[in-house]
């Protein structure tokens, strides 16, 4: 791990953004990290907490050869050094996790893809085979490259990331068609890898069609084995995702939308889960706007002794109850380039959302957090370093589809 | 034509045997021994049919059925009466007769009688009592109780009874609670002990004598057992313990063997990282020194969830693992030259998945039933997906294990909406009473053969916290009363009739 995390370092220190002509081989570096103060109230057993970290800090690096007709698309993550204890996150669960977002594993993405066009016109189909470990073809962006901080509490209803992948995809002229097959298990530790026998278990399958240029809109299935139980003896979960992103102008002003619904099923229905998620950014020079609007349904885990961890392993398949989170987030950026490949983006942050007990069952939201609304706020500062974030969770003929995330409030990435 | 005249031909002797044979009560030529098939040791009330009918196998040397050998039927005593007297055995080599039972209450015999095979006569040991299986569950007293935690596990002996608590309610699930019984046996509580950095007091469980407490600790960095002296049963004084750490131990059960007192534990899987030593294992201790429990035996389980409980009777171990289903261990026996410091595996079976979503076996009871003389049963309870405090989901499968090398599950109980826990049998009545998380306690007829759907066996049922407030744990039966936990409502003091 840390010699990869050292040629990474290397390469980024001596080849700054390199990028030669099409048909050259090429590779781009790019960093990224999120210096962040978090503030909730209330926390887990009805406090308030207040926390300084390095979140989201990434590497990534791109790389093409044959006239592209091979890429490469890798990004480390080493939130497993930075916030070993997961990020403060009012709502978020998953991986053991529960009201803290859980550390990526190290490795966040590793594809190589291969992509061709099926006949000689520039028109023609293209197909192409990516391989690696990365996120399967289901559901939305990854939420570090999307412009609202705040992690939603939805993303593991979302997304399917950090697997052991195979992905077959075919785009013709507005459609991409891709399918997958990968490991079911989910990570439990930032060092921790798929496991290989398990590979194949699970699969999903995602539609995308963009009318027009800036807006896309996909529909995803999937079924995922054993998620939550590593060695597959867990429950499993049936997954759809229907989702419309809009990124372009309006009024000549660059504008980002996103809405989701999501529901994931497990245990052959007993339990269910639902998500819809609506969020935006508008950009004015310097400043950009953002604000997202979620309502997500989440199980209530049994928690250890730490009120922020639940039990893993498994030692049965029981919930406590479920939760509906319903949550505004609001808050506005600065674009500032201090220095050539170095960018930063301060913002600020206001979240505020309801705790409702949906269901019945145990666990009983006012008296676990002494009420049933929460705000949060946090300040920080996006800073990359060369390449910006890239739009995670996309390889090959996915690749670009739509116009990725205007992270820096302006133009494509690539 | 020429063909079939040739068949009928062999077969014309055959069937003129048999009849002649049937006459006579004497086997075809081929029939060398009878074995009881099914109805043996049922209640009933007097004058009226058992539930099942009487039957018997007959089989030839090489253990085929046999057909057409006729079964001549009679009662031995009590009065009763069987119908039909006589009766041939159908192409499963099985022949069949209802018994009703005579007058008198207490023991009735009946009998099937076929000359010359081994095994003739095989008889038939019936109880008639004026209410055999006649159960109604009713709340009398306690409930309500434990406001601040959710309750777990318990165990009642003599006037005191111990519960352990769950997870996070208001408060922690840390404590041991202690409970007097009056002479009613209404619980009243009298102490409190807390078990330092675990969670969840899992399971707990009194010796024979009374003399020991042992319980489990879960969910906290000490997760282990811990050994506790009642010479005042009122106040538990810790003795010994054996942590595992965070990892933690789920369940314990206790038993004497070859003097020795052990304790048989279900720890959970770890999450080290190390396969090997995640495992999940039975982890067997020497507690006959109270101060200074030691590990007899870690017997590794496939981590397929886990095990999660044990029952050990007459040397047997019963491990309850999931879908790795039940596994039978020689633990002193003497079958299979086991013992608690080397565990011989005899068998293992993984049951239906039938109620949820996969085996999930999670606890049981081997049956030894007083009337038929009989350990034939194993009742397995399946712990399928929870919404706690909701829904659960799971079904009794029940094990015919009079063959300990080769056990098949021969029936199943299903509750729409709930799912099962624990069990405590009336052995004497042939009643299981299982705790069935949301719908409380129900009340089971296991007497006699049991095959196929046990719906209509649900004696009783009775939800003590009422419809939503009611999420049953575990019960047991102690002097005269039935006592029920229950996660949400705490513990309660039932009466069965």
């Amino acid at each position: 791990m840390s010699a990869i995390l050292l040629i990474f370092l290397a390469a980024l220190v001596l080849l700054p953004s390199t990028s030669r002509a099409q048909g050259s081989p090429w590779l781009r570096l790019g960093g990224h990290g999120v210096p962040a103060y978090t503030w909730a109230d209330p926390v887990p057993r009805g406090r308030s907490l207040g926390e300084i970290r390095l979140v989201q800090p990434t590497i990534m690096a791109h790389a093409g050869a044959f006239s592209d007709q091979l890429r490469f698309v890798g990004t480390l993550n080493l939130e497993g050094l930075t916030i070993e204890d997961g990020e403060l996150a009012m709502g978020d669960w998953g991986e053991g996790f529960i009201d803290r977002r859980h550390p990526h594993t190290y490795v966040h993405e590793a594809m190589l893809s291969f992509e061709r066009e099926i006949g000689r016109s520039s028109e023609s189909p293209r197909i192409a085979l990516s391989a690696g470990k990365g996120f399967a073809p289901f559901g939305t962006d990854d939420p570090m490259s999307r412009p609202i901080f705040r992690y939603p509490v939805n993303h593991h209803l979302a997304l399917i990331l950090e697997r052991a992948v195979l992905i077959l995809g075919v785009k013709t002229g507005p459609v991409v068609v891709e399918g997958g097959l990968f490991n079911g298990d989910e990570p439990e530790r930032p060092g921790q890898w798929p496991r290989v026998s398990r590979f194949g278990d699970s699969w999903s399958g995602r539609f995308t069609i963009s009318p027009i240029a800036e807006l896309e809109l996909q529909g995803s299935h999937a079924k995922v084995k054993s998620p939550e139980h590593r060695l597959g003896f867990g429950t499993d979960q049936n997954k759809w995702s229907v989702s419309g992103r809009w990124s372009g102008t309006v009024a000549r002003r660059p504008v980002y939308g996103l809405v989701e619904w999501a529901q994931t099923t497990e245990a052959d229905g007993f339990f269910r889960f639902h998500s819809l998620l609506a969020e935006g950014a508008w950009t004015l020079g310097r400043s950009r706007l953002h604000y997202r609007f979620e309502r997500t349904e989440r199980p209530e885990e049994q928690r250890t002794l730490d009120p922020f961890r639940s039990l893993r392993p498994h030692l049965e398949n029981s919930i406590l109850g479920t939760t509906r989170w319903t949550i505004h987030t609001a808050g506005v950026s600065f674009q500032f380039r201090p220095a050539g490949i170095l960018s930063a983006s301060p913002f600020g942050e206001v979240s505020y959302g309801r705790i409702k007990d949906v269901g019945g069952g145990l666990f009983n939201a006012q008296a676990f957090y002494s009420k049933t609304s929460f705000w949060s706020i946090s300040l920080g500062a996006r800073l990359s370093l060369g390449m910006p974030l890239h739009r995670m969770g996309r390889y090959a003929v996915a690749q670009d589809t739509a116009r990725p995330t205007d992270m820096e409030h302006h133009g494509r990435h690539e | 034509m020429g063909a079939m005249n040739s068949r009928h031909a062999l077969w014309l002797p055959l069937l003129l045997v048999g009849g002649a044979c049937g006459d006579n009560h004497k086997p075809s030529a081929a029939a060398s021994a009878m074995e009881i098939f099914g109805g043996n040791g049922q209640g009933g009330a007097p004058s009226n049919a058992l539930h099942d009918s009487l039957r018997v196998k007959v089989k030839d040397e090489t253990g085929n059925p046999v057909s057409g050998v006729m079964v001549a039927w009679s009662v031995v005593s009590g009065g009763g009466t069987v119908s039909p007297s006589s009766s041939a055995t159908n192409s499963d080599g099985v022949a069949a007769t209802q018994f009703t039972l005579g007058l008198t209450e207490g023991e009735q015999r009946a009998q099937a009688q076929v000359g010359g095979l081994a095994g003739s006569p095989a008889v038939f040991t019936e109880i008639a009592t004026t209410s055999p299986t006649q159960v109604n569950l009713r709340v009398v007293a306690g409930g309500n109780n434990v406001p601040e935690r959710y309750s777990s596990d318990l165990w009642v002996h003599g006037n005191y009874a111990y519960t352990g608590t769950w997870g996070l309610r208001d408060q922690q699930g840390n404590l041991l609670k202690i409970w007097s019984l009056d002479a009613s046996g209404a619980p009243t509580l009298v102490n409190s002990l807390i078990v330092n950095d675990v969670g969840t007091v899992s399971d707990v469980q009194v010796t024979d004598d009374g003399q020991t407490l042992v319980l489990s600790g879960e969910v906290g960095d000490s997760g282990g057992i811990f050994v506790y002296g009642l010479s005042d049963p009122a106040h538990p004084v810790r003795q010994g313990f054996a942590t595992v750490g965070l990892r933690g131990i789920h369940t314990v059960s206790l038993s004497t063997i070859g003097g020795r007192l052990y304790a048989f534990a279900a720890m959970n899987p770890g999450f080290s990282g190390d396969a090997t030593e995640d495992k999940p294992a039975l982890m067997i201790y020497d507690i006959t020194d109270r101060f200074n429990p030691a590990l007899a035996r870690r017997e590794p389980i496939e981590p397929h969830y886990g095990i999660h409980d044990t029952y050990v009777r007459d040397g047997i171990a019963f491990v309850f693992a999931w879908d790795e289903g039940v596994i039978i261990y020689d633990v002193g026996n003497g079958m299979r030259g086991g013992s608690p410091l080397a565990p011989v595996k005899i068998s293992q079976l993984i049951t239906s998945a039938r109620g949820a979503t996969s085996p999930s076996v999670h606890n049981g009871w081997w049956f030894h039933n007083p009337v038929s003389g009989e350990a034939r049963y194993l009742f397995i309870g399946q712990e399928g997906p929870a919404n706690i405090g909701v829904s659960s989901s799971g079904d009794i499968h029940v094990v015919d294990v009079l063959d300990l090398a080769h056990p098949r599950e021969v029936a199943f109980f299903h509750l729409g909406g709930a799912g099962t826990h624990n069990f405590w049998v009336d052995e004497e009545k042939q009643v299981l009473y299982a705790a069935y998380y949301n719908a409380g306690v129900i009340a089971l007829d296991i007497s006699g053969t049991l095959s196929g759907n046990l719906s209509d066996r649900l004696l009783s049922q009775v939800k003590p916290g009422g419809p939503s407030n009611t999420f049953t744990w575990g019960v047991q039966l102690a002097n005269g009363s039935l006592y029920a936990i229950d996660m949400e409502s705490g513990l309660w003091q039932l009466k069965t009739e």
